[in-house]
């Protein structure tokens, strides 16, 4: 009885801490389910596995899905992301094979992903196809292509002892004991940050993906932003091609599309589970991490591999689960 | 016509709906409305925006549900009704421009949810759907339509006959007419009337609702006329005339709220030289000078809105010239509007004014962003003081300037699609139904705000259908009747039943035009 005499207007325990699950959803989910594999599998929280799920599970994903947050803030999605990753590998690997300078070899490549956002641009802002058939497109046209060049698929090896030493920093050295993939991502973090909450720029894309009609009778030139911001995808996404292909000393063909789904399922998580249910790159960030550790944590539980996506997609059912609370709590 | 048809029962209400009370969110949308319509007559209704009638037309669909009030429909009285229930009284209404799927065929369109089967099958019948729409089609309409022919390559007109069509297979006791000839030419207008008639004969209760005063008084035997929320006279069509209609229609009592200005208006800001855009508006001429206002007003369809579109970039013009400060220009996109110094507060204020998910800051700068960035990055410390000033002089009430704009009222929503251009610091304002759906208080502050706006030498141009406002706020009035400026007040000279006469192009004020 006492419990039901307090004043409307002063939360009650329950209510206040149910508002600060919610606003922390992200950062609490990850919390659970670390401790959750942590007791499960007690090889799980040792720092080599750490580790290890930070170089294979975070890394590449990371970078791919902080291009995926841009094609996601102009309202739009990139379904090509995957690409972009294998045309900048191709390009990196082919010309290093041919004995140019690695820093013009991976130029080359960034190039031949930001070629592949400029042609989704053309498709999206030029002509006006919508981002899904316009990038679902490409990523056909691309995996196509990728074939025609490697004679049906076969992928472009570089000899291990023959790859130059610049390369192989690429992907297997490391600054100060940090892998260098790691520094890479954490300074696309940082710029992708600062672009999308401090510049010009991610203030107008993410006008233009709330309410794109707002930006057009606010006279913003919609169809150039969101130009920008596809191109910005492919250039992204390339920086995870030169770095897997560096890693792996391989180019395989069509092999940057195992990216694509977890990178939009950790935009959406990111974007869900945000305060303003904005596109972000924290929220993305924390879903990769997400993604990752269930990944990883399943298994090590020594769970049939085949039951790794299950993991995937109850997670998305609770991510969803928690964003309904969150908008039941907004409107109450 | 024919000696079975029940046109000999006329006795008796078809509708009465009595005192009725409707309100949304603490609004009140109808005061103790009335209407009672007889059996097998034609009854308009009308009334200014705002007035009541859709909420009335909703409630009588079903679609709402009264706080208050009595509804009896054939001599039976409801505790509520829903749409289901509308339908199996035979109560059918045709909207202007809705309700059918673009990508139906005719054939589908007419029979969606009622698809004749086969006996005995889950197949339609086809055969039987083609020869009862052909007979209908024929017999009222006198026309051919295919029922394979796709809505969206139909006119309007022919929209509108699938719709009556498709009330008619039902045999509707009453149909329920919303502005359908907002869209129509007058050859096809008279289509319609002729079988507005024709239906009445047969005993079909008719509700006809319309902006144009002439079609009422041609068309109705009863006229009721909503103001405020309340009927404030019921009148058979033989004992008035549009004119008089139009006075009912206005209120008056309002006009204390607009402020007092005396502004000396300047140089030319805007000018308009014999731009058309086909079938929307012809050799439309008009100049506006620093400081002053002008009101624009029309019916649906009369060009107005389209104009203002054209200003800003939205549509494109066929011919004509228009100037800014003597200087040519060619919007071909509102971006290049906007450069030009031009704002456009747009009617649709959650659609296209404000964007309700970003924060009151984010919408304020929306378009002076470049004021506040330095090497492509947001200076957040000026914005924010923009924002702040900006919040204070228009006395926008929000809990911060942080706030989305989703959780403000309309009043102070559209302060802030306002802000928006006082920031870009524009110099010709186009406002689209400023106060549209906007409480009183904000009203007198928007209106307040016009007039401090012209002060400072911007040229104003308010589109209003709200005629008291309109004469109460601006300096002069041109009026627009399909496509073309029929009349030119000077709104200290003017009264809105005036106004009205002229917009509804009832034949009075066409002769006085000459």
């Amino acid at each position: 009885m006492t419990l039901q005499t307090s004043s409307i207007g002063t939360p009650t325990l329950p209510r206040l801490l149910l508002g600060t699950v919610v606003d922390n959803a992200l950062v609490l989910a990850l919390v659970t389910v670390f401790a959750a594999f942590s007791i499960a599998t007690p090889t799980f929280p040792t720092l080599a596995n750490l580790q290890s799920i930070l170089v294979n599970n975070f890394t590449l994903l990371a970078i791919v899905a902080i291009a995926m947050t841009f094609a996601v803030s102009v309202g739009g999605i990139d379904l090509s992301v995957g690409t972009a990753v294998d045309f900048a590998s191709f390009a990196f690997v082919s010309l290093v094979l041919a004995g140019q300078p690695v820093a013009i070899a991976a130029l080359a490549g960034l190039g031949a992903g930001a070629a592949v956002g400029a042609f989704n641009a053309v498709l999206i802002s030029g002509i006006g196809i919508s981002p899904f058939l316009a990038t679902l497109g490409t990523l056909f046209i691309g995996r196509s292509i990728q074939q025609l060049l490697t004679n049906g698929g076969n992928p472009v090896y570089l000899p291990p002892s023959g790859a130059p030493e610049a390369f192989r920093f690429l992907g297997r050295g490391a600054i100060a004991g940090i892998p260098v993939p790691l520094v890479i991502a954490a300074v696309i973090v940082a710029g992708a940050t600062l672009i999308l909450t401090r510049a010009r720029f991610g203030r107008v894309a993410l006008a233009i993906g709330i309410q794109p009609s707002v930006a057009r009778y606010s006279g913003i030139t919609a169809r150039a932003h969101v130009a920008v911001a596809f191109i910005l995808v492919g250039l992204i996404a390339a920086v995870a091609g030169l770095i897997l292909s560096a890693t792996v000393t391989v180019y395989i063909p069509s092999s940057g599309n195992a990216f694509l789904l977890n990178a939009i399922g950790a935009t959406f998580i990111g974007t869900t589970l945000s305060r303003l249910g904005r596109p972000n790159i924290p929220g993305t960030i924390l879903g990769v991490l997400l993604l990752g550790i269930v990944a990883n944590g399943l298994l090590l539980t020594g769970l049939n591999f085949y039951w790794q996506q299950v993991g995937t997609g109850l997670l998305i059912f609770a991510v969803l689960a928690l964003s309904f609370i969150n908008r039941r709590k907004a409107t109450a | 016509m024919s000696a079975a048809s029940p046109a000999a029962d006329r006795s008796g209400d078809a509708i009465h709906l009595e005192n009725i009370v409707k309100r949304f969110d603490g609004a009140l949308a109808l005061s103790g409305a009335s209407l009672r319509v007889r059996r097998g007559t034609v009854h308009g209704l009308v009334g200014q925006n705002g007035a009541g009638k859709s909420t009335l037309i909703k409630l009588l669909a079903g679609l709402h549900q009264p706080d208050e009030g009595r509804i009896e429909i054939d001599g039976q009285v409801y505790e509520k009704l829903t749409p289901h229930r509308v339908e199996e009284l035979g109560i059918h209404f045709i909207h202007q421009d809705r309700l059918l799927v673009p990508t139906f065929t005719v054939g589908e369109a007419l029979f969606l949810g009622r698809e004749p089967r086969i006996a005995g099958t889950p197949f339609l019948d086809r055969r039987l759907m083609q020869r009862r729409a052909g007979e209908i089609l024929n017999d009222y309409f006198g026309v051919r339509l295919p029922n394979s022919a796709l809505i969206s390559e139909l006119s309007t007109a022919e929209k509108q006959i699938v719709q009556i069509t498709r009330a008619l297979l039902d045999q509707p006791k009453i149909l329920v007419f919303d502005e359908p000839t907002a869209a129509l030419v007058r050859r096809e207008a008279d289509i319609l009337f002729r079988l507005i008639r024709r239906l009445r004969d047969e005993g079909v209760t008719i509700i006809y609702i319309s902006h144009y005063l002439n079609e009422i008084e041609e068309l109705c035997d009863h006229v009721t006329v909503l103001r405020n929320g309340e009927d404030v006279a019921t009148l058979p069509l033989g004992e008035t005339s549009a004119a008089a209609i139009a006075r009912l229609m206005v209120a008056r009592d309002i006009a204390e709220m607009f402020p007092k200005r005396s502004v000396t208006p300047g140089k030319d800001i805007l000018t308009i030289d014999q731009l058309s855009s086909r079938g929307k508006y012809h050799d439309i001429s008009l100049t506006l000078r620093r400081g002053e206002v002008l009101g624009l007003t029309g019916l649906l369809g009369s060009g107005a809105k389209d104009l203002i579109r054209t200003l800003f970039g939205l549509e494109t013009a066929t011919s004509g010239q228009i100037e800014i400060d003597g200087k040519p220009v060619r919007s071909v996109n509102p971006a290049q509007a906007v450069d030009q110094h031009l704002a456009l507060v747009p009617e649709d204020r959650r659609g296209n004014g404000v964007a309700l998910d970003l924060s009151v800051t984010e919408n304020i700068t929306l378009s002076s962003l470049k004021r506040f960035t330095r090497l492509g990055f947001l200076d957040f410390k000026s914005e924010r003081q923009e924002a702040d000033d900006l919040i204070r002089r228009l006395e926008v009430k929000t809990s911060g300037r942080n706030a989305l704009v989703r959780t403000l009222s309309g009043g102070n929503q559209q302060k802030v699609a306002i802000a928006k251009w006082l920031s870009r610091h524009s110099e010709v304002y186009l406002l689209d139904e400023p106060t549209v759906g906007v409480d009183i208080g904000s009203k007198v502050e928007i209106y307040n705000l016009i007039g401090d706006l012209a002060a400072r030498g911007a040229g104003i141009i308010v589109l209003s259908s709200d005629l008291a406002e309109l004469i109460g706020i601006t300096d002069r009035i041109l009026v627009l009747f399909r496509g073309n400026i029929v009349h030119e007040f000077v709104s200290s000279q003017t009264s809105p039943d005036e106004v009205l006469a002229a917009s509804t192009g009832s034949s009075e004020t066409l002769r006085h035009v000459g």
